[in-house]
Formats: C-alpha cells, structure tokens, sequence
C-alpha cells in the first residue's frame, strides 16, 4: 500500500480524510452506510464520495475505515446510454427505498493490466441518497457484464 | 463440512431463520429453495468470488495508481 488511507473523527461531526488524492473534510452527513461492505471488503461498511482529484464524470467510493478500500466510480448510463438495470424488491426494501425514490448508481472502475479501463456494469453500486444505504447488487440475471470497456474520448 | 442427506422437499435450517430446501432433483443439477431474512444476502458463489476478485482488482489499481492519469483531474483541489 503507497499511503495510508485515515481518518479521524472531529468534534464538529466532520471526518479528517487522507486519500490518494489529497486530504478532506468530509461531513458526517456524507458518510454512505454499506451494512456488508462490498464483497472483498466486506468490513469495510462506511464510505465517502469523493469528486475532486479524478476528471468528471469519474468519481472516488472512498472508506472511512480502510484498509485500502477505495474504488474509482462512474455512472453506468454513461458508460452505456441504455443502461437499464433491475433492482429486486429485497434490494430496494434494503435501501430503505419506495419504487419512486431517486437513486445513485455507481459502476466500479477496473483499470486492468493491459492499460485499458473498464467499467462493472454486471454488479453496480446502487445508493439511496435519502437514508444514505448503499450495496453492491449482483442480480442473478442480469445482461451486462463484468468488464465493459469505458467509451474513449 | 456438516454433511446432510435430503430427500425432496426436506430442508435444512441455518442459524436465525434461513431456510434450504430441496425443491427438485435433476439428472445433474438440484434445484434449492432458500428463504432468509432480508439482512441477509444469498448469491451464487461462482457470482460472488468473481465480483470479489474485480473488487480487489480495481481497488489495487487504484492504490498502485496504475493506468489512473487518464481519469487523473489537472489538480486536486479541497473540497
């Protein structure tokens, strides 16, 4: 691991963040709950969005707790327009969403060994901005798949 | 390993209320009902180590900082 990823808890309800890309204030309201992390980091079970230090519309789904969990994210529906993914009924009920709750999803970002990026549409991040929940769905039929190669500029 | 032998339609329970049963029984594959708690996810294991194994794949790139100047923005900047 190059730096280590920490945190402290301050008195204002505010985290002190050191991350690859620099250090941030990160406000308690803006710590996303994963109840079983995500799977290969399954303790990992709070979480920051962080935009500044990647391009847009690339994101960073950073730990608060370590070690080392930290993913690069992009919207699925950019990396593919007719991205339409399915969310079970015991997903949502997890969420703590209704069918009509606006929710965040979030592909995770694979830059593999042959320098070319791809993006994990088969098991998006799916958040609900309303309780701040968040779990990594793998739905058992979906179509999409585990490497779609990000659109080139 | 716990080792059970079940005929159709039997089950097993494991811990607080989650449920296997043997809904049919196939040439080559069984066909298993599982009923659990919300909190608790069920998925495929062939799934579930392939979504681990890219998990921490992305995750490594991310802290070796390989192939990231293309998503790298022209500074960081406080948020």
């Amino acid at each position: 691991m190059t730096s280590s990823q920490h945190s402290t808890a301050a008195a204002s309800g505010a985290l002190s963040l050191r991350t690859e890309f620099g250090e941030f204030e990160v406000p308690s309201r803006d710590i996303i709950a994963f109840p079983n992390g995500l799977p290969g980091f399954e303790r990992s079970r709070r979480f920051v969005l962080l935009s500044a230090g990647l391009q847009a519309p690339f994101q960073c789904l950073q730990s608060v707790e370590g070690p080392g969990a930290s993913f690069v994210v992009v919207d699925p529906r950019w990396v593919l327009d007719s991205y339409r993914a399915v969310l079970s009924d015991m997903d949502r009920f997890r969420l703590g969403a209704t069918p009509d709750t606006p929710l965040l999803w979030l592909a995770i970002v694979i830059l593999a060994s042959d320098g070319e990026a791809y993006a994990n549409l088969r098991a998006p991040v799916v958040v609900n901005p309303e309780t701040m929940i968040g779990f990594q769905i793998m739905p058992p039929d979906s179509l999409y798949p585990l490497r779609h190669p990000l659109p080139r500029e | 390993m716990l080792v059970f032998t079940r005929k159709l339609n039997e089950a097993i329970v494991i811990g607080d209320g989650v449920e296997v049963r043997v809904l049919r029984i196939g040439r080559d594959n069984i066909r298993l009902g599982v009923t659990a708690p919300a909190s608790v996810p069920v998925h495929r294991l062939e799934v579930y180590e392939q979504i681990r194994r890219e998990n921490q794949m992305a995750a490594e790139a991310l802290r070796s900082q390989t192939g990231l100047d293309r998503l790298r923005g022209s500074k960081p900047e406080q948020s």
